[in-house]
């Protein structure tokens, strides 16, 4: 669903499922895949709204990795990127190691946090149709924003797998694929 | 031109239009300098991995940045550096003090002072040490070698840069 409503986004996603699953629904290229330094993807997705103030930035990050780095959430509502959406998988477990509670165990409201943390813009959706029904208005409002959508944990142990290529190779794919769609220069003449 | 004036200089002659920061009081006038400057977004931090992150995505937004923090916050960082940097060969630039030196009277300090550098070569992570004024003019060398060797970089001032040669 959300990959069908991204238009011209470029995706930056948390590590493990939420990294995996929209591999699975993109094979995008221009999208970042974390393999690493979890819950920093928010971060790493506000640097590039910086830098490409222009380009719609979606962030696809995960409950596990945002409760490790909640004080992403201030710095990314003082920034106040007008492009960066700021989407979180919330699934109330740790899927990608075998689905075990998160710390909070669902006591937790991340829309409050948001909102608490300076986002204008926040809200918490649990239906499909909902999700549809609303993800025209927030690909179009302006960001920051906040949006968790809460899901069912998976059963199986990593069921979708991630996406084929890693390390160096993510680094050049995705930056050479923003090169070709911005004209801008990630790598240098000599190509690094 | 004092030594905030100078770095500042030397950063915008690397072409660096973001900044991302969390002070420590050697830093945090060179913070202050480049906050002011409007040719630079800067960006506030909570934690320093952010400003590590926050600078690894601006490498792809093709946007040259620099993290500045202090050392104990270089230490928080190290498992975001190695994960993130060392893994995907993502340059990032620090400007780091270089605490706990025999010359910071600061008993907080002192593991940073005799860890630092020694986990810094563990992760084979260059360095550079900038301790006199006159060293400063190396800085866009020490920027170059980071995009070259695609991987983190720490720039270190000294006291004696930053605070003057009487310990305190």
């Amino acid at each position: 669903m959300l990959a069908k409503h991204r238009g011209d986004a470029v995706a930056v996603c948390a590590l493990g499922m939420a990294a995996n699953e929209w591999w699975a629904a993109t094979k995008s290229e221009d999208s970042f895949y974390m393999h690493g330094a979890m819950g920093f993807a928010a971060s790493f997705a506000l640097g590039l709204a910086l830098s490409l103030p222009k380009v719609p930035v979606w962030l696809i990050n995960a409950d596990g990795s945002l409760c490790m780095n909640l004080g992403c959430l201030l710095t990314e509502a003082s920034q106040a990127a007008r492009n960066l959406k700021h989407f979180v998988v919330d699934n109330g477990v740790y899927q990608t190691v075998g689905g075990l509670p998160m710390v909070n165990e669902a006591r937790t409201d991340y829309v409050a946090i948001a909102r608490g943390a300076g986002f204008a813009r926040a809200r918490s959706i649990q239906e499909l149709d909902d999700l549809e029904r609303q993800l025209p208005g927030i690909a179009a409002e302006d960001g920051p924003s906040f949006t968790v959508l809460r899901v069912e944990p998976e059963s199986d142990f990593l069921r979708t797998p991630p996406m084929t290529y890693e390390g160096p190779e993510m680094k050049y794919r995705f930056g050479r694929a923003l090169e070709r769609r911005f004209g801008i220069e990630v790598f240098g003449p000599q190509g690094y | 031109m004092d030594v905030t004036e100078a770095i500042h200089g030397e950063l915008t002659k690397c072409g660096v239009k973001l900044a991302a920061s969390l002070p420590d009081d050697w830093v945090a006038p060179l913070i202050q300098r480049i906050a002011a400057d409007n040719r630079i977004r800067h960006v506030r931090v909570a934690r320093e991995a952010e400003a590590v992150a926050i600078c690894s995505g601006a490498f792809f937004g093709g946007v040259r940045a620099v993290a500045l923090m202090g050392a104990t916050g270089l230490l928080t960082c190290t498992g975001e550096l190695a994960t993130l940097n060392l893994r995907h060969q993502i340059p990032v630039f620090l400007i780091v003090s270089q605490r706990g030196s025999i010359d910071d009277h600061r008993i907080y300090q002192e593991v940073q002072g005799r860890r630092t550098i020694p986990l810094l070569q563990a992760y084979d992570f260059p360095y550079h040490v900038i301790d006199r004024p006159d060293e400063i003019a190396s800085i866009p060398d020490a920027f170059e070698a980071c995009r070259l060797q695609k991987r983190p970089f720490v720039l270190f001032l000294t006291r004696r840069l930053v605070k003057g040669s009487a310990a305190a």
